[in-house]
């Protein structure tokens, strides 16, 4: 299938940030960044659905 | 604390407040001694009066009720650590209610004079040439606080009992102003005005130990940074025919970042944007899941708030 393109739009003191974070070893660039926020933000909200779901069956 | 050098003591009288030179390493003590009383506290650096404690800086750091182990900071572009809360045998501060004035005594209750936090700390103030223009929000020692289901700060009676108190460690020179607070008809102070006694120490080496590092960044500037270091001296606003705007990083530039997603990207994202306050705006969305993400991972403070360096 094809792919989404989502176009960010981010100002020059947000790129900083990003930059930086970068430049840490993070990820190896901008766009690679973005997909792991997504992956990272995805999986933590996963596992606390899941963590909700388990508390309530106790 | 044991072995600590006394400096000075003195009993606060009801309605009355005292400023207080408190140099770095020194502790002022604010103790109860009949129980339920409200003391009210301004502090300045005592080089330079323009800089002062700040209880938004402080409530954002500390919350609502700071108390042993938290600092009182200074206000923007300062901010730095003035004083420590070394030891509060209560635990039970604010620094969401104003000082009270005269104002509200006039309008809530009729009283042509009253005795009120503003205008006693002005008195106390005016010890060293500040003027009523120069009291500050109000750091409220004691005073029994809370937030209801509505939002509103509400006050009610507290629990303190003779002896106990708050150890304020000066981490500057600061000029210290506590006042018995002047609320007799509120519940504030328990509806009785009381004597609190101040006493100065010399800090032991085990009290300095206490202390948290806090950072020293380049953003805490003092005058020598500012684009204007001079005290406006007159009252009336004039503009500046010779002004031009320098805002620090302008204009804002917007770049584009374009960012293919894969059909399992896209529907991990579709799981968990904000399509609630987004819409159909997939670009608002990301990027609000960008650095949303950026201040679970790598944000180390609460509420933007300086971050404090464990010892």
């Amino acid at each position: 299938m094809a792919e989404t393109v989502v176009k960010l739009r981010l100002n020059q003191q947000q790129l900083e940030l990003i930059d930086r974070t970068i430049a840490q070893g993070v990820a190896p660039d901008r766009v690679a960044l973005v997909r792991l926020a997504l992956h990272e933000y995805a999986a933590a909200r996963k596992a606390e659905v899941h963590k909700s779901g388990m508390e309530q069956a106790q | 604390m044991t072995g600590r050098q006394i400096i000075s003591e003195l009993v606060m009288e009801p309605g009355t407040g005292k400023a207080i030179e408190l140099l770095k390493g020194q502790v002022l003590r604010i103790e109860q001694v009949e129980g339920g009383q409200c003391a009210d506290f301004n502090c300045f650096n005592l080089h330079d009066y323009k800089e002062f404690m700040h209880c938004g800086r402080t409530r954002t750091v500390h919350g609502f009720h700071p108390t042993t182990g938290t600092f009182m900071w200074s206000a923007p572009p300062r901010e730095r650590a003035m004083l420590y809360i070394l030891e509060d045998t209560v635990g039970r501060n604010d620094v969401l209610f104003p000082r009270c004035s005269a104002y509200v005594y006039e309008a809530a209750y009729g009283f042509a004079v009253h005795t009120n936090c503003h205008d006693i700390q002005a008195e106390a103030q005016r010890e060293y040439g500040l003027t009523p223009d120069d009291v500050h929000d109000s750091f409220n020692l004691f005073m029994c606080t809370g937030v209801d289901d509505d939002g509103h700060a509400f006050m009610t009676r507290q629990t303190t009992k003779p002896g106990d108190y708050v150890d304020l460690l000066a981490l500057m020179d600061v000029l210290a102003v506590p006042n018995v607070c002047g609320a007799d008809v509120m519940k504030t102070s328990n509806f009785a005005l009381k004597p609190l006694k101040l006493t100065v120490f010399a800090a032991t080496d085990a009290d300095l130990a206490q202390v948290p590092k806090t950072p020293m960044l380049a953003s805490q500037r003092t005058p020598k940074d500012f684009r204007n270091p001079t005290i406006k001296t007159d009252r009336p606003l004039r503009r500046d025919p010779a002004y031009k705007p320098e805002f620090p990083n302008t204009p804002i530039v917007v770049t584009d970042l374009a960012v293919s997603l894969s059909p399992e990207e896209l529907a991990m994202f579709n799981a968990v944007k904000r399509s609630d306050i987004y819409g159909e705006d997939d670009a608002a969305a990301l990027r609000d899941l960008l650095f949303s993400w950026w201040e679970e991972r790598f944000l180390q403070a609460h509420a933007g708030a300086p971050s404090i360096e464990s010892t």
